[in-house]
């Protein structure tokens, strides 16, 4: 059990991430969604914000800032612009339903908590704890890449993905090296302007987002 | 002195048997009930006096089977399956002599069922390999009997029948497997051999026979997926049957899996159990959807009775799991909880099967979709029925919730270890624990709600009178056996601890204290069934009472006014506009569609003069087991495309059948040689 | 001498804890139609006027469909009752309710499930399709909560090793990080989701529609009449009372009284209708501004409170 004000606000914090993930599966506006993922950035530079003020580490609040700036502001306008694009495509598509989905979810929370267990034992720190739950979130992402449909979703996922790379990187280390971290997030960031080309070329060619259409031009 | 009542249990039992067969028919079941009872006693004070003593009773004779010989030793826990047996037995025999009088009253049946009564009293004090497959082989066959008794001519009764011939001997042959591997091992063919050798067996022998113990077992038990005769069986079972082999004969498929996984093998690797957890687990969750959506009122209360199997089986290998990995304590809790659920279980599920025989009676059919309003025509019947439904259901103050009350509170205190499969497992069994739950309150507030409440829905149950008193007698014993046990569940939880005890053979204090409010011992976990159900009583008569002064205040005296339902302004209420089980069930099979896959049929015929008019729209929505469809079928199938192969080989030739028997022996001589 | 006092301080504690949900049930269902109506622009009926209806229902006659049966008539008696019986021994106003150290969540949870299930036997026993319709659907909801609800008490339950209600109010006094922990906010997000379910709420049930397509609870209580009425009406909100004062008790705990004496005794009386009120307000906020969600996209909000409990309970684990 938590002890300490730190501690708990840590927990809160990464406690968040995992729920936003959890919560982009069970929402089906993609609106909605996106604003989930901000709201996951947001929290994600928490986690950041919270660890570097703990240890005083000036580094670690300047990148706890700029992934609130880049993750809870800058690509959820993205996304947002290109769903603002296609007004009939505002609800997700999911190939498995929602209610299966979650459970997915869970199970994949509880098997991250179970891979993590050697590496938890290993870090005795209240952050370590908490490796779990990074690992979850990128999980479910990848579930997520998996059982939707849209191309919005796939950038959602893979958004997931990072966000639980980091998560785990932050709580792990406690501090990633600045360089990483902004190679990191910048490579997202092409990624999601790459989706973003591809999501318009798809929708001035089919007038859709679906990437089952894809396979339209294998033949 | 301690021997005369296994004696008596045995020689009565075979009493009742024979004056079953050779008595004619006016009187043929009046003493085999009365026989049965006193073996039924017998076997009552056996077990109360190994249970008060701690103590087994054993008795030994060369003469009595071929070869062998016969090995008895009924020790604690045995005792306990002995006691839920008997009483249900009991309950079952006195509804017997009014079920008599509309069938069940063939010689073969009166032959059987004390058999059957018998054979299941004796299993749990078999003490060698041979005499224990030699009863369960007589209880096997013996209910088969019984289930296809007076109705071999009816199609369902058959393939019923021949369903559970086939699963119960294929589940024998596993056991048969298990045991004679183990005794060919330990050198010894009684238990206690077994168990003196079993520390020196190695682990794929001790692994092999635990699983096929648990294939075995699992099957007499009804555990997906080897239930898919038991919701055949139990459904055509006659009422008296169907309550013993739902009541009484399950229980010994766990007794089986607690024989050789506890007290012959002494416990084993945290895998097995995990194994155990996941197989009830599937029954759990399976049996209770089956329950919720079927529209039968015995297959129902089959799908349930897997149901609360597969609960038992989590409590049985939360058990053994804790106990694996070091935390005694709460595995005691777990298994007391999981013998409690056994006796309750038996409890409710014979009041219910018993009260079910008397609507079929009443009304001849099993169709829930076809009943309505027998609240009111069967008013002691329907008072059973809906206290075994609350019951089953788990609500306070009857016993079901006392038993999982427990379970659950074993699951929570076995949360604080490092092991990272425990934690796996506990919350899979609480999530299991909790929808099985829901689902069965679904389940049973709609077999109570259509079958017993609401207006008839066809004219038999119109026309329905109650049963006769023997059977109004015989399911109100469970019945309030139920309320008994809910209130003062310390009646047998100093036994049902005695028994874990013995089969874990640990020398645990007793976990659960107090009488009024229960303790667990060194967690925090109190309940007070009886305050909590006086609370109750008294809360609902104040409210009630209040309500009738407020009436009687304000209508100056004037009688509750019965009246047309208002329906919302609807001028003609038919009981055809009616809620049926289909329809009740029709969300919750919706939400559960991918499960379950029902078969949908919808059929509109249009009027000749205009399509606009439409003349009659026939829905038909049926969902047949999955693992039935799924598993079984294509097995079955293969099965027939190899007899069909195989009867090539036979043309009726003589001198090609001799043929084949001399290149039999040729082959055997040339592998010799 | 003692005990004697002691089982009348008890019995008092108990009155008083029923009076209080019996009263705040209708009179916070009257306050959420006011916030709701002002919300939208209208003046809205005076606050106790749900208090006002009762007193018009109980002078009614009373009426039983001519093929009902007794367990009729005794639905809204059991819905009552099971409310009144928990409400005495919770941890409302205070940690120490009489017989407290039994009162557990888990068979708390199980004592008010029964009333449920009397109310939808009685709507089976009326014969009409609505009472049908409304029994089905109400139960459909209750089975796919009930995982969410027992997974979130076990979450909670984890960190303070019982599932005694008392003591989960009680650590929470005594350890605040407690409470901030995510497995208890999590549960309680769990909790939040079913207590809107079982209570006929939006975004589950409309509570003041009364159409045939949509309606859950309402489709159920149709046939009642007079008294039986006013009582379904009565037992539902005193059981959203009930739910909610144990949701505000677990999530902020301070204000009970944690020790014996009449003045802490008030102050927690005082400190429960204000958390009450808070919780009501907000709910009914909240139902201006979400629409009711259809009867199959249920299972998906039900899920996800599933879905939350589960990483409660995980997070409890993994934190412990």
């Amino acid at each position: 059990m938590s002890s300490s004000p730190f501690a708990s606000l840590l927990e809160i914090a990464a406690g968040l991430v995992i729920v936003c993930a959890v919560v982009t599966l069970w929402r089906r506006s993609l609106s909605a969604i996106v604003k989930t993922l901000a709201v996951q950035g947001v929290a994600l530079g928490a986690v950041a914000l919270i660890l570097g003020l703990h240890q005083h580490d000036g580094v670690l609040v300047g990148v706890a800032c700029l992934i609130i700036a880049a993750k809870g502001a800058v690509i959820p306008t993205l996304l947002a612009r290109v769903l603002a694009r296609d007004p009939r495509s505002r609800e997700s598509t999911p190939l498995v339903n929602v209610p299966a989905s979650l459970v997915g979810a869970g199970a994949l929370t509880v098997l991250a908590y179970s891979a993590t267990r050697p590496v938890v034992a290993l870090v005795a720190t209240t952050a370590g704890q908490l490796i779990p739950l990074g690992l979850a979130t990128m999980l479910i992402g990848f579930f997520s890449m998996i059982v939707r449909r849209k191309a919005i979703s796939q950038i959602v996922g893979l958004l997931l993905v990072d966000n639980g790379i980091a998560l785990v990187a932050f709580l792990a280390t406690a501090g990633v090296p600045l360089l990483v971290e902004l190679g990191a997030s910048l490579d997202v960031l092409l990624v999601v302007v790459v989706l973003r080309v591809l999501a318009a070329q798809l929708w001035s060619r089919f007038g859709v987002f679906d990437l089952d259409q894809l396979r339209e031009l294998r033949d | 002195m301690s021997n005369v009542s296994l004696i008596a249990t045995a020689s009565a039992g075979l009493g009742a048997a024979i004056a079953g067969g050779a008595l004619p028919s006016k009187t043929r079941v009046a003493s085999a009930v009365l026989l049965t009872w006193v073996s039924c006693g017998a076997a009552l004070a056996g077990a109360a006096e190994v249970l008060h003593s701690g103590h087994p009773l054993e008795l030994q004779s060369a003469q009595l089977l071929p070869l062998t010989g016969v090995t008895l030793s009924l020790t604690p826990l045995g005792a306990v399956f002995v006691v839920t047996t008997a009483v249900v037995a009991m309950a079952s025999t006195l509804y017997w002599l009014g079920y008599a009088s509309h069938g069940l009253n063939s010689r073969t049946a009166s032959v059987a069922l004390p058999l059957f009564v018998t054979s299941m009293l004796m299993v749990p004090c078999a003490a060698s390999v041979s005499t224990f497959l030699v009863l369960w082989e007589l209880m096997a066959l013996s209910s088969l009997a019984l289930v296809l008794n007076d109705q071999a001519r009816r199609e369902e009764a058959r393939s019923a029948a021949q369903w559970y011939a086939v699963m119960t001997h294929v589940g024998a042959a596993a056991i048969l497997f298990a045991l004679v591997l183990l005794s060919a091992h330990a050198g010894g063919q009684t238990f206690a051999a077994i168990a003196a050798h079993a520390k020196h067996l190695s682990g794929a022998v001790r692994s092999t026979a635990f699983l096929l113990a648990v294939v075995g077992f699992g099957s007499k038990a009804g555990a997906v997926p080897f239930h898919v005769w038991l919701p055949k069986a139990h459904a055509e079972a006659p009422g008296p049957a169907s309550a013993l082999m739902s009541g009484a004969m399950v229980n010994l498929g766990i007794y089986g899996i607690v024989l050789v996984g506890d007290q012959l093998l002494g416990g084993g690797p945290a895998w097995w159990w995990l194994c155990v957890i996941a197989l009830g687990v599937a029954s759990a969750l399976f049996g209770a959807l089956y329950a919720a959506t079927s529209t039968d009122l015995k297959r129902l209360l089959a799908y349930s009775t897997a149901d609360n199997m597969g609960l038992v089986l989590i409590g049985l290998g939360a058990s053994g799991l804790f106990a694996a990995t070091g935390s005694h304590a709460t595995a005691a809790i777990a298994m007391v909880a999981t013998l409690l659920l056994l006796v309750n279980h038996s409890m409710f599920k014979g009041a219910l099967f018993l009260a079910a025989g008397s609507v079929q009676v009443a009304t001849g059919t099993r169709n829930l979709d076809r009943m309505g309003g027998l609240m009111r025509r069967m008013p002691v019947t329907g008072v059973v029925f809906l206290v075994g439904a609350l019951s089953v259901a788990a609500l306070p103050p009857l016993n079901g919730f006392v038993g999982e009350w427990l379970l659950f509170q074993g699951l929570l205190h076995g949360l604080p270890t490092t092991s990272t499969v425990v934690v796996f497992a506990v919350l899979v069994g609480v999530g299991a624990l909790a929808l099985t739950g829901g689902l069965t309150v679904a389940a049973f507030v709609k077999a109570v709600g259509i079958g017993f409440l609401g207006r008839p829905r066809s004219g038999e149950a119109a026309d329905a009178v109650e049963v006769p008193y023997s059977m109004r007698f015989g399911a109100g014993l469970l019945g309030a056996s139920c309320v008994v046990l809910g209130l003062l569940p310390m009646l047998v939880i100093p036994a049902l601890e005695r028994a874990a005890r013995s089969a874990t053979s640990s020398a645990a204090p007793s976990s659960v204290h107090g009488w009024v409010t229960l303790h667990l011992a060194g967690l925090h976990g109190v309940l007070a069934p009886v305050l909590l159900a006086a609370g109750l009583v008294a809360a609902i008569a104040i409210v009630a009472s209040l309500r009738r002064l407020a009436h009687r205040r304000s209508n100056k005296w004037r009688a509750l006014r019965p009246a047309e339902p208002w329906g919302s302004g609807r001028l003609l209420q038919t009981p055809r506009m009616q809620y049926t089980a289909t329809s009740f069930a029709e969300p919750l099979q919706r939400v559960f569609d991918d499960v379950i896959r029902p078969a949908r049929d919808l059929d509109v015929s249009h009027a000749m003069e205009s399509r606009y008019y439409i003349e009659r729209i026939s829905y038909r929505s049926t969902s047949d087991d999955i693992v039935e469809q799924n598993l079984y079928r294509p097995i079955i199938g293969a099965a027939n495309w190899w007899g069909e192969r195989a009867r090539s080989l036979q043309n009726g030739s003589v001198h090609r059948y001799l043929a084949y028997g001399l290149v039999a022996l040729v082959a055997i001589l040339v592998v010799i040689a | 001498m003692n005990s004697v006092e002691s089982v009348c301080v008890a019995g008092l504690v108990a009155i008083v804890q029923i009076g209080a949900v019996l009263v705040g049930g209708p009179l916070l269902l009257g306050v959420m139609r006011k916030v709701r109506s002002r919300l939208e622009g209208r003046r809205g009926a005076p606050i106790h006027q749900p208090l006002l209806d009762l007193r018009k229902l109980i002078t009614k006659q009373r009426l039983r469909p001519f093929e009902a049966s007794w367990v009729f008539g005794f639905g809204p008696v059991i819905l009552v009752a099971t409310v009144a019986a928990v409400a005495a021994i919770s941890p409302l106003a205070t940690t120490r309710p009489p017989l407290g150290q039994s009162s557990d969540f888990f068979a708390i949870i199980f004592v008010l499930l029964l009333g449920s299930v009397f109310l939808a036997l009685g709507a089976l026993d009326t014969g009409t399709p609505f009472g049908g319709m409304g029994s089905s659907r109400a139960m459909t909801v209750g089975a796919l909560a009930e995982p969410a609800l027992l997974v979130a008490i076990l979450a909670m339950s984890i960190p303070a090793h019982t599932s005694n209600l008392p003591a989960l109010v009680r650590i929470g006094l005594a350890h605040p990080v407690v409470i901030a922990s995510p497995a208890r906010l999590l549960a309680l997000g769990s909790f939040l989701v079913v207590i809107l379910a079982e209570s006929g709420r939006l975004p589950v049930d409309n509570p003041s529609t009364h159409l045939e397509l949509t309606m859950i609870h309402e489709a159920m209580v149709l046939e009642y009449a007079g008294p039986d009425l006013g009582l379904t009406m009565l037992g539902e909100s005193m059981r959203l009372v009930l739910l909610l004062g144990l949701l505000v008790n677990l999530l902020v705990p301070w204000g009970v009284a944690d020790r014996p004496g009449a003045l802490a005794f008030v102050i927690g009386l005082v400190a429960l209708v204000g958390k009450v009120l808070l919780a009501g307000v907000a709910i009914a906020v909240f139902e201006v501004f979400s629409a009711k969600l259809r009867l199959f996209r249920l299972p998906e909000l039900l899920a996800g409170g599933f879905i939350l409990a589960v990483l409660g309970a995980v997070t409890a684990v993994v934190s412990r």
